[in-house]
């Protein structure tokens, strides 16, 4: 083959005005008025801190999965919006707990899958529950099912779950969050089982349109939807990981909805941009100070305590949470069973006990290691904790790590004290379930072992009694707080703004349920 | 030129088989359990178990360099692990978006690089030469981040004349997409490229087929424009060549503050998740980028001046 170039007649005055030409041409459409706003012509933009990994709830890696799974599947139960925990009807047409392990159920009959896959009837949510708890499925969401044995389908529509033992967060993890989303059996089958970006069958209010990876997930409303049709045409939902981004695309209208830093928060306060609203809720994250019981320099209990008590929460929390969030009691947020009023250990330094525990304890020269992740809050929470403690005489070194390094603490024999921060889900048993000896080598980077503590994680989640829950989860922390290897600082927050058009539908820690988002 | 050209490749191809190498070993120096990261807290440890296996992070190295480079023989680059997708799938999406961003941002800066380089050459020691040269240098000392978030700021929220997030759909909308990043990861290299043809045109407008060219009464725009800038532009390529990687990295921040997709944002994510075949199938990408643009830059300048090839 030959290839013959040929000149192009276009000489250096022609090329200027030509390149001249094509730049005005190309600026003024564009840049000057081109743009369309968010929340114009019923689309819905929102922010999301990062992007769409698994449409196969069996493989969904949080929230930010949860947030498309749950508008465009749909589950028996969902979470209500608002400032309380509690749940709603979904596709249940009725839902009852029969008694501690079973759980009877009727579907709706107005639901239907997409792509021809038919009805949802009470098979799909057998498959769709027994699929996560199945070995050969290996999900990684197994655990939020807990003891979930099988479900017995009774008619078309009916069904029982059946558990092996009683598990209350059946009603505030499994059921409403990411293992209780309901795919279509047939249409899972017909893909050998396997669901990767794509969807194969949907039944939620909205069907996903359109994924860019790393730039946009699109949903539009279904067409075939029988419940009460959502308030938006489309929805977009853009992977932004960076607040401070997040926040100019909204000042810059591009943007309907997002979580905003908490370094923000005091400016929003004083007014948000475009008449948009500023919402403070709590997060049931829990940030604490740890220390390594099984580490020589931290052994005696006394030093430990004198740790606790030279902390002072209230300004580490001011200088690394610009003071835009509250002191924790322990590692269950306000609102859930278990929330202690107060903790033991008063949130507030005092530093003439602490000095006296540190003379009980006879201990002299003490300096001791801090692992911190190397994020700017955590390092500026470790430099307070460091002079706070330099006031009783103890020296702190402060190491910044990497979050990969950071997280594989479990293998440090050297961990000392360490800063460290857990997500979880709105019920007791996850938070109390990285503290057991179980997970002592794992996630209980303290060492911490209680066979109190134990009893309790084992023996709570199967009450269906919340008095009783709520007591056995306090008695919990104190046992975690006595043993002196924790310094409870913050459960953060979540503070979104939204634009004036928008009414935002979000859970009691401030996720969107973006189904439930409404019109002003 | 032939010989040139295959010497110059064959040194490409070794460069990116070391720098993929390296990149292998260094990512796996790095502490932290990738299948714990990558499947988090709750997963069992027969599933960590099978991934391990899988990912042939239970080999020794040596042995995972020549699994990767057997795969990389059949052209595969892997399996996303979060996502069950191909590799070669996810880094070719991306790429696109991260060359439309080079490219946007070396055309607007060599452009105008060029015509202000040039302009003060051909006026030297004046009033315009000094004002050029404070332009130069401030756009160098600019830090590109600085300039991404002003411009986001001016622009796109005070302004409203462009987009600050995302890339953009159809022609006009990414082109629309592309301004902003392009202008704040291309300022630096403008007062770059236009100190370096100052210079280079100096030293040319010395030589003597200039003086030749003068001699026989060519004008004197034509002299500068035609038989000096010619010869000034070449470092200018070569300048280009090696600079995709430095902009590769710029493209980083710049996906980062504008919320762009790109490749540049997809190797930061997947490091920080320890998604090794992501990274390495990002890097060999990247890294083949630069090499490859650095030997054609080099070419180029073969081709267009014959000295430098007999050099080499």
């Amino acid at each position: 083959m030959k290839i013959e170039w040929t000149k192009t007649a276009v000489g250096r005055r022609g090329f200027l005005k030509g390149a001249t030409a094509l730049g005005a041409a190309a600026a003024l459409p564009m840049g000057l008025g081109g743009r369309a706003m968010a929340a114009e012509g019923g689309t819905l933009r929102v922010r999301s801190y990062g992007d769409m990994q698994s449409i196969d709830p069996a493989f969904s890696k949080g929230v930010i999965d949860e947030e498309i799974h749950a508008s465009i599947y749909n589950k028996l139960i969902q979470y209500k919006p608002g400032r309380e925990w509690d749940w709603q009807m979904d596709a249940a047409a009725m839902i009852e707990q029969g008694d501690e392990t079973h759980i009877n159920f009727a579907l709706r009959d107005d639901i239907g899958f997409t792509n021809g896959f038919g009805a949802m009837t009470a098979e799909d949510v057998k498959f769709s529950f027994e699929r996560i708890v199945d070995e050969a499925t290996d999900s990684p969401n197994k655990p939020d099912m807990g003891p979930l044995s099988h479900v017995e389908v009774t008619s078309e529509r009916e069904g029982t779950i059946v558990l092996k033992e009683p598990f209350a967060p059946l009603w505030s993890i499994a059921l409403p969050y990411i293992t209780g989303n309901i795919v279509s059996k047939k249409a899972w089958e017909a893909a050998s089982g396997k669901a990767t970006t794509d969807p194969l069958a949907e039944s939620g209010p909205y069907l996903r349109d359109s994924w860019s990876p790393k730039e946009k997930t699109v949903l539009k409303r279904n067409p075939d939807w029988k419940g009460e049709a959502p308030a938006w045409d489309t929805i977009e939902i853009l992977p932004i990981d960076d607040e401070n981004t997040a926040e100019i695309a909204f000042e810059a209208g591009e943007l309907d909805f997002t979580r905003v830093s908490l370094g923000s928060v005091e400016r929003y306060r004083a007014g948000v941009p475009n008449g948009g609203t500023l919402l403070e809720y709590p997060s049931l994250y829990y940030a604490w100070l740890g220390m390594n019981l099984d580490h020589p320099k931290l052994q005696n209990k006394k030093l430990r305590q004198a740790i606790q008590h030279a902390i002072d929460v209230p300004s580490v929390l001011e200088a690394a949470y610009f003071g835009a969030v509250e002191p924790s009691t322990g590692i269950i947020a306000p609102g859930l069973a278990g929330h202690r009023p107060q903790s033991l250990v008063p949130p507030q330094a005092d530093f003439a006990k602490a000095a006296e525990l540190l003379a009980e304890s006879g201990e002299t020269n003490v300096t001791v290691k801090l692992d911190t992740l190397n994020k700017t809050t955590f390092t500026t929470a470790a430099q307070v904790i460091q002079a706070t403690l330099a006031q009783i005489g103890i020296t702190v070194e402060v190491n910044v790590l990497e979050s990969g390094a950071f997280w594989a603490s479990a293998d440090n024999e050297d961990l000392q004290l360490v800063l460290n921060r857990y997500s979880m889900t709105p019920d007791p048993y996850y938070a109390t379930s990285w503290f057991t000896t179980e997970q002592v080598g794992h996630w209980n980077w303290e060492q911490f072992s209680n066979d109190e503590f134990d009893k309790i994680h084992a023996e709570a989640s199967q009450l269906t009694d919340l008095a009783k829950r709520d007591e056995m989860y306090r008695r919990a922390q104190d046992l975690m707080e006595e043993s002196g290897a924790y310094r409870f600082l913050t459960h953060e927050a979540t503070p979104v703004i939204h634009s004036a058009g928008v009414v935002p539908a979000l859970r009691p820690d401030g996720l969107a349920l973006l189904r439930y988002f409404g019109k002003a | 030129m032939l010989l040139y050209a295959t010497r110059r490749f064959g040194l490409a191809l070794l460069i990116l088989i070391v720098a993929v190498t390296v990149m292998f070993l260094m990512i796996r120096a790095v502490p932290g359990d990738p299948v714990q990261i990558m499947l988090g807290p709750r997963a069992t440890p027969e599933l960590q178990a099978r991934l391990t296996a899988e990912l042939a992070l239970d080999q020794p190295i040596w042995k995972q360099l020549l699994i990767f480079y057997g795969n990389l023989m059949q052209g595969d680059l892997g399996i996303d692990v979060f996502s069950g997708r191909s590799v070669t799938e996810i880094v070719f999406q991306q790429l696109p978006h991260t060359l439309w961003l080079i490219l946007g941002s070396i055309t607007w800066s060599a452009t105008l690089g060029i015509a202000l380089g040039a302009y003060a050459a051909a006026h030297p020691n004046t009033l315009i030469d000094r004002i050029t040269a404070a332009i130069s240098v401030s756009f160098v000392a600019a830090p590109a981040f600085v300039v991404a978030l002003l411009s986001l700021l001016i622009f796109a929220v005070h302004l409203q004349w462009f987009p600050a997030i995302g890339a953009g759909e159809g022609f006009w909308g990414r082109l629309n997409h592309l301004v902003l990043p392009a202008f704040a990861i291309g300022l630096s290299w403008v007062g770059y490229i236009a100190r370096l043809v100052r210079a280079s045109m100096l030293e040319v407008m010395g030589e003597s087929h200039i003086r030749t060219a003068r001699a026989f009464g060519i004008h004197e725009r034509r002299v500068v424009m035609v038989y000096a800038l010619r010869i000034a532009i070449l470092p200018v390529v070569t300048v280009i060549g090696v600079g995709m990687g430095f902009l590769l990295s710029s493209a980083v921040f710049a996906e980062i503050v504008f919320a762009r997709p790109g490749l540049g944002k997809l190797v930061i994510d997947s490091i920080t998740t320890r998604n090794y075949p992501i990274v390495m199938g990002s890097v060999l990408i990247s890294t083949g980028l630069f090499v490859v643009s650095t030997a054609l830059a080099d070419l180029i300048n073969a081709w267009l001046d014959p000295r430098a090839r007999n050099a080499n």
